[in-house]
């Protein structure tokens, strides 16, 4: 299917948090309780459209082992957006979210775009990390942030939206050099323009994406 | 016609090299030479400058006498290489009697296929009732339809409704069969070392082809072995093409100094012409050849000089055998139960795998749980000694009491993290399906155990994968963590903390595709994917993940024989490899491509073919293969015994 960009993201965080779910309520609008657990890692894609631009996200679910960690830095190569998920049920995945902001930045272009998720909100009556501090946490690192339920999907759509739209955004203020691959943008040949009329935009990106 | 278009015998001129290369003693064991012709023989049929290619270049053949030679009421057909002819003089005389064809029996040919290209010599292929072929016979004097018109004569010879250039032999099949039987041919392979039938699929598509080869070929190994006809259902337009495409793969490469040495200074042109045309993941180029590997799809080459050239692979692995049955098991046994030939255990295991009511006994000895010599009674006996020391070892955390817990982080962190994954682990195989099942709670145990008997190691992701068809096919508790222990025992260091054994495998596995697909380990170095970590899990879980269950286990069995390698599941993973190679390079994948690509590959690569690619592979790779793979390397055992994971208590 032609795209306009497609963006490269990366899920990461400990293993439980509901990684997979988070990818599979997105992809397939379900929850699947007994998800295979990931080894390595596992793909998926969805297209959404953002400015009346079809941009096809390609989301890469990693497995969240410590033991895998070593692996798991090879996949921040060129990936545009991260989302850091932890589980708002349980404490110690939330106490992690520095080391795994840390792997993302030494490994990860400096451009990336990371999106803090605290899931399983619909387990509110077992949360053990309260919202603010969810907030804080991604205030004090330059993250978005989003509690979110895999099982309800609430927030699902939106967390990987406002990502993208935030990816977006950094396009056309120029931050990425979209014929760079390594910022995890690949750019389409657009497709059928968009009713805007597809060229309107201010972008540089625009006028390259055919060359 | 798509075959045309494929015009390579480079195919043929590895065989030849490979031969030399040290396949000896498979080469002559070939189904024809078995015959041996007596005095009263009649010659019914003899036409000169008969000659085969060895290579892709025309200039490059072996010309001979083929006779039809009659004994009693049976035809032979033969074809020996002229000795010492000087246009020819490249070739040695051990290269030229690889390819005699000492009699064969039309009893054992399936078919003749003709081919008589407008502005190229005509050629026939014969493919034999096993599924393989000799290389194409190039008639430089003409005489193919006499040569068809003598057969006639003598044997029953029809043409096939699907495809009239080729004649079937002794058909006396129904038109289904008939027809099958035509779609055999471009299918077919010379033969090199005894009956096997390669089925090179590249595509998912053709998956089911593979399969449908893999019965064909178990069903006529044991009892019909020049009679098995093909059964199943294919689409013809589809597996022709496909087949004409794709089916050369895998040995090329097995010989390549020798071939390279013999024929390197004119290679370049006839391969980026292949490539170009073949779009396939044909063979190319032996090692020392990498001249030509930045030849890629953009040149427009001569053309070859013969125009219509069969793509014909050489066979390698053997043919896999149906499984080992319960009647087939006791003749290994002694009155008392030991194993009398592990080794020719191992082997039958090797190439047929096991009944599935049979591993569980046979899977204890295999993992080395049970020693072979074991008695029936002194295996009962370590059953319940080891039962009594498995429930010693549980009731180590079975006793810790919450209080105790609470102080006991590790513990308890190993404990969630094993409940998590149990609950996500093989859920849809009805062993462990449904809420609240029992089999679930003892995988748990099981490896919270483990978790103790090896604190250091402690449990790692991809473990509750490894034990998961143990406990399904040992269905007892103490027996299943035992056979765990014993396989942990060589695939622990692939679950270090500091990754060490998947790191080593992973290197073996670069080096070995170095050794034996030079084409792609160059891409990949191109490419800056040597790390192969696209073949992580593959490795980390034994390709758990990329077959159904029932493969995974026959996949386990095999890999356990250690026939005849230890290590050939790196050998699997080149065979795999090599398969897409076409794709990978064509495709120009790079490692975040390569990654998805070898991820969806799950579900899709066929079994059995790739273990008879793997075990070609690593007879062909020979020493050089195991110099690749560095010492104590998973699953070879440790070589350092004693502190293996002393460096690895933070692992949870």
């Amino acid at each position: 299917m032609s795209y306009a960009y497609l963006f490269k993201y990366i899920i990461i965080g400990d293993t439980g948090v509901g990684k997979s779910c988070l990818l599979l309520q997105f992809t397939d609008k379900r929850f699947q309780p007994v998800h295979d657990l990931t080894i390595g890692v596992e793909f998926g894609a969805r297209m959404i459209t953002i400015d009346n631009k079809p941009i096809k996200l390609q989301i890469w679910d990693t497995a969240g082992q410590e033991s895998f960690r070593s692996i798991t830095r090879s996949y921040y190569r060129g990936a545009a957006g991260a989302l850091l998920v932890y589980d708002i049920t349980r404490r110690e995945t939330f106490n992690h979210l520095a080391s795994w902001l840390e792997d993302a930045r030494q490994h990860a272009n400096a451009n990336m775009t990371i999106m803090l998720i605290g899931n399983k909100c619909d387990l509110a009556h077992r949360r053990a990390v309260s919202t603010e501090e969810g907030e804080q946490f991604a205030k004090e690192h330059g993250l978005i942030f989003m509690e979110a339920s895999a099982k309800t999907a609430q927030n699902v759509e939106e967390a990987f939206i406002k990502t993208a739209a935030t990816i977006y955004k950094k396009i056309q203020d120029g931050v990425f050099d979209v014929s760079n691959e390594s910022y995890g943008i690949k750019v389409g040949y657009g497709g059928i323009p968009g009713p805007s009329g597809g060229r309107d935009g201010p972008s540089a990106a625009a006028g390259g994406c055919c060359s | 016609m798509l075959e045309s278009e494929v015009h390579d015998l480079s195919d043929d001129a590895d065989y030849a090299a490979s031969q030399q290369q040290g396949s000896a003693s498979m080469m002559l064991r070939s189904d024809s030479t078995k015959n041996s012709l007596r005095e009263d023989a009649e010659i019914v049929f003899t036409k000169e400058n008969v000659a085969i290619h060895p290579t892709q270049f025309a200039s490059e053949r072996i010309s001979g006498r083929l006779k039809l030679i009659k004994q009693n009421s049976s035809l032979f057909m033969t074809w020996i290489p002229y000795k010492g002819n000087s246009s020819e003089a490249r070739l040695s005389d051990d290269e030229r009697n690889l390819y005699t064809i000492k009699a064969v029996s039309f009893t054992e040919i399936r078919s003749i296929r003709r081919h008589t290209p407008a502005l190229a010599w005509p050629y026939i292929i014969v493919v034999l009732s096993s599924g393989l072929a000799y290389p194409p016979l190039y008639f430089y004097s003409g005489g193919v339809k006499e040569f068809l018109a003598t057969i006639k004569q003598h044997v029953l010879l029809v043409r096939s409704e699907e495809d009239a250039n080729v004649f079937l032999v002794n058909d006396f099949q129904n038109t289904l069969q008939r027809t099958l039987s035509s779609l055999e041919l471009p299918r077919a392979v010379p033969i090199a070392c005894g009956p096997s039938n390669l089925s090179v699929d590249e595509s998912v598509l053709n998956e089911n082809q593979g399969r449908a080869d893999n019965d064909v070929n178990n069903g006529s190994f044991s009892a019909a072995q020049f009679h098995g006809r093909p059964s199943h259902k294919v689409d013809p337009a589809r597996d022709l093409s496909i087949n004409v495409l794709e089916k050369f793969s895998l040995v090329t490469k097995f010989a390549r100094e020798t071939t390279s040495q013999l024929f390197r200074e004119n290679h370049s042109n006839g391969f980026s012409e292949r490539r170009t045309h073949a779009q396939t993941n044909l063979d190319h180029h032996p090692r020392k050849s990498s001249h030509v590997e930045e030849k890629t799809s953009d040149e427009s080459c001569v053309a070859l000089d013969s125009q219509e050239f069969d793509n014909l692979s050489l066979v390698w692995g053997k043919p896999r055998q149906p499984p080992l049955g319960s009647g087939e098991w006791i003749i290994f046994l002694d009155s008392e139960g030991r194993v009398t030939d592990s080794e020719a255990l191992r082997k039958r295991v090797f190439y047929g795998g096991l009944d599935h009511e049979l591993r569980n006994e046979v899977w204890s000895l295999l993992l080395g749980y049970y020693p072979y010599e074991s008695t029936y009674a002194e295996r009962e006996f370590q059953k319940s000694v080891k039962k009594s020391e498995y429930e010693n070892i549980k009731n180590q955390w079975q006793s810790i009491s919450s209080a105790q817990a609470k102080r006991f982080t590790k513990f308890r962190e190993r404990k969630g993290l094993i409940e998590k994954d149990v609950v996500r682990t093989d859920r849809s195989i009805p062993f462990y399906e449904g809420d609240d099942n029992p089999n679930v709670n003892i995988l748990r145990d099981i490896l919270l155990t483990y978790s103790f008997y090896n604190f250091d190691l402690g449990y790692c992701q991809g473990m509750s994968d490894l034990l998961s068809p143990i406990l399904f096919v040992m269905d007892d508790e103490s027996e299943a963590f035992w056979c765990f222990v014993a396989l942990m025992e060589r695939l622990g260091p692939n679950f270090n903390r500091d990754q060490n054994g998947m790191h080593s495998q992973l290197f073996a596995l670069s080096k070995l595709v170095e050794l034996l697909d030079s084409p792609l380990h160059n891409y990949f170095k191109q490419r800056d994917c040597l790390n192969y970590f696209f073949c992580f899990r593959w490795i980390l879980i034994q390709f758990k993940r990329e077959f159904e269950y029932e493969k995974t286990m026959r996949l386990w069995e095999v890999l356990w024989t250690h026939y005849p390698s230890e290590h050939l599941h790196l050998y699997l993973c080149v065979a795999i490899l090599n398969r897409y190679r076409g794709k990978i390079i064509r495709e120009e994948m790079d490692f975040d491509t390569l990654l998805k690509f070898i991820n969806e590959l799950s579900g899709h690569i066929d079994l059995d073919a790739n273990l008879r690619d793997a075990e070609a592979l690593c007879i062909c790779a020979g020493e050089n293969g195991a110099a690749c793979i560095p010492p104590g390397t998973p699953p070879s055992l440790p070589v350092d015994d004693g502190s293996f994971y002393a460096l690895q208590d933070e692992i949870l």
